[in-house]
């Protein structure tokens, strides 16, 4: 090994040695805490909302005039989707989950209480919610028909028997969330509920809400002329469906207006879309940050290479072989890139820390930095071997020749 | 010793052949010192160069120390290089990054020697050449002549069979030349055999031997008589 000599000739040149150490050092802080900041977002966005989304869509109706009476229509349109072949279950539902949109209200065992409210969201539905939804009923039972109130204005919210999730469950009784049905809670008009059954998991319409896991389903529906329905299909059915859907209630001869005929998919990828956005350019800024740190590293190499052919030549003469050339390059890189990555996991492990103090953000797992590290040693290494094995083909002759 | 039989070198490029030796035959014995002269563009360096195995050649045979060496491979013959040869070349050739300790540690390091023996023998070395006391200065911060002495502590460093050099004396005035010379004539008096190629006719003489290269030929060989003191 010929570190000693390698390190001290760098010494001798040291302005380029520190740019770019100091350039691998930025790349590496800043790569460490985009990845970790990108798999952050990407564990945000795999939760899984609950539903079986793959197989869901829906359709807002609007219906106008004085003639229109939504309680009629809307039994007239479930009854015909329903029995479309292809379709699973249909309800009457006021949001759909993880779209940004719906309502929520805030909920207490005690009536009146105001601290220890647990904040969650409504969806208000008919019995076929949760086999639509495609949640899993964990305790109690489902709603049955006869639990549905059709409701408008002049008619007062009352009392309802209702399903919440367990982490609503949870957040209410902590420690016996799933012993909750039976319960009753009360919501901050002081209207008692009775909670029947629970489900495993249900989002809220708001990903990026901090109850994003608290949900509570209502069995009502809402007579104003506005209804989203929600259709579950057999897999593979539902792009054909929604046409299907859209075209026949289009053809049904009630004066209304359809909009919104999307599928669950395409609306979580609308509500996570700043995220996946972000992740984007955090690989493309990964992307370019390693390429320009490769380049100066070729740049710095094929400079220094260039700077040095007679003494390359000479030391060829001297009895060094191809190979004894090319450790000396990779050698020089590795001692440079190694005070490079340990200033970078350094100042990566300060940044974290800044961003953690300064925004919403976790501390990086322990693995991160050396990850990183490893990372970019590598990236070095293979920067440089281009120039070193140029470096291995010059002349010994270079020697005597050239002055 | 060194058997140069019938070497050709033809340097090829897109527009010209330049045959640098033609037939080229020469043999030198164990011990001696030998000078090689001729014009501008004879083909010395190009000699020395094959001599030292730092270039191929066209066609011929080359036997250094016994062992056939015309056709090794790139990797033997930096080993030959490393083991046999010692270089002393015009323009010094030291590392600039490098102190005096570091340079002539550079042939023993390609030669896998342990620390402890390493230093041993390059204070020996530098000794030899009277710098010992200066092995953590750099190259630039030495004259002309003491540079071309640590050259010369670095071609000796690893006991070489013999050394060659090119022009060893070109960039330095007279004085400071004889001092190298007489350098080098120590360490032919030692065993090592010499080869040197000079512009100067003087020191020419000062050789056991003169060989006389014209158009890639040797055009005379002469024994001298006079040697130096
Ligand atoms: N790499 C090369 N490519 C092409 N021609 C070369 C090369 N090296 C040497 N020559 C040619 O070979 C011939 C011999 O060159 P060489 O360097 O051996 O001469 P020399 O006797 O050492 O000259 P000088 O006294 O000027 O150093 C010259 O004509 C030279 O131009
Ligand atoms: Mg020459």
């Amino acid at each position: 090994m010929e570190i000693g000599p390698i390190y001290r000739a760098l010494m001798r040149n040291r302005l380029g040695v520190i740019l770019i150490a100091a350039q691998i050092a930025f790349t590496l802080t800043v790569i460490v805490n985009a990845v970790y900041i990108i798999n952050d977002r990407g564990e945000l966005m795999a939760r899984p909302s609950g539903t079986d989304e793959a197989n869901l869509f829906f359709i807002n109706n609007i219906g106008y005039g004085d003639t229109y009476n939504e309680a009629v229509v809307s039994a007239e349109d479930l009854d015909m989707i329903r029995q479309l072949p292809g379709v699973t279950a249909a309800t009457i539902i006021n949001a759909i989950p993880v779209s940004g949109s719906g309502s929520s209200t805030g909920m207490a065992t005690v009536a009146g209480r105001i601290e220890g409210v647990v904040p969650t969201a409504v969806y208000t539905v008919d019995e076929q919610a949760l086999s639509t939804l495609g949640v899993e009923l964990v305790a109690g039972r489902d709603f049955t028909a006869t639990d549905v109130r059709y409701r408008n204005d002049s008619i007062a919210r009352g009392d309802n028997e209702i399903i919440i999730t367990v982490a609503m469950a949870e957040a209410l009784f902590p420690g016996e969330g799933m012993q909750a049905v039976g319960r009753t809670i009360y919501d901050v008009n002081q209207n008692a509920s009775v909670i029947i059954g629970l489900v495993a998991r249900l989002q809220a319409p708001w990903p990026q809400s901090s109850f994003v896991e608290n949900s509570m389903l209502i069995p009502e529906v809402y007579i104003d002329n506005s209804a989203i329905y929600l259709v579950r299909t057999e897999p593979g059915q539902r792009d054909r469906l929604m046409v299907e859907v859209e075209e026949r209630l289009a053809a049904s001869g009630h004066s209304r207006i359809l909009r919104n005929n999307r599928s669950l998919e395409e609306r979580r990828a609308e509500s996570y879309r700043i995220d996946s956005a972000m992740s984007t350019i955090l690989v493309a800024v990964i992307g370019t940050l390693m390429f320009i740190t490769a380049m100066g590293i070729v740049g710095l190499a094929v400079f220094s290479i260039n700077r040095r052919r007679k003494q390359i030549g000479t030391r060829r003469a001297l009895g060094a072989t191809r190979p004894d050339i090319l450790r000396y390059f990779l050698l020089e890189n590795l001692l440079i890139s190694t005070v490079g990555v340990v200033a970078g996991a350094v100042l990566a492990i300060a940044f974290n820390l800044f961003l953690v103090q300064n925004f919403d953000m976790s501390r990086i797992d322990w693995y991160y930095a050396p990850a990183g590290m490893v990372v970019l040693l590598i990236l070095g290494q293979l920067a440089v071997i281009g120039p070193a094995i140029s470096a291995t083909r010059i002349s010994p002759a270079l020697a005597t020749r050239s002055i | 010793m060194l058997k140069m039989n019938q070497i050709n070198k033809v340097f090829r490029t897109e527009v010209v052949e330049t045959h640098a030796l033609r037939n080229f035959s020469l043999h030198v014995q164990e011990g001696e010192f030998v000078t090689i002269t001729g014009p501008s563009g004879c083909g010395k360096t190009t000699f020395l160069n094959l001599a030292g195995l730092l270039e191929t050649f066209t066609s011929g045979q080359y036997v250094l120390d016994g062992e056939d060496v015309s056709r090794l491979g790139d990797y033997q013959r930096a080993k030959v290089r490393n083991e046999k040869i010692g270089f002393i070349f015009q323009s010094f050739n030291l590392m600039p990054d490098l102190n005096l300790f570091d340079n002539v540690d550079v042939p023993l390091r390609y030669r896998g020697m342990r620390a402890a023996e390493r230093k041993l023998r390059i204070e020996k070395a530098l000794d030899s050449v009277g710098l010992l006391s200066r092995k953590n200065h750099l190259p630039s911060q030495l004259s002309g002549g003491q540079q071309q002495r640590v050259a010369i502590a670095r071609a000796l460093v690893g006991e070489p069979r013999f050394l060659l050099a090119d022009e060893p004396t070109g960039n330095l005035d007279s004085n400071t030349a004889s001092g190298v010379m007489e350098l080098l004539h120590e360490i032919n008096a030692a065993g090592t055999t010499i080869i040197m190629v000079t512009h100067d006719p003087s020191l020419a003489t000062q050789s056991h031997r003169n060989v006389h290269i014209l158009d890639g030929q040797v055009q005379s060989d002469n024994t001298n008589h006079v040697k130096a003191a």
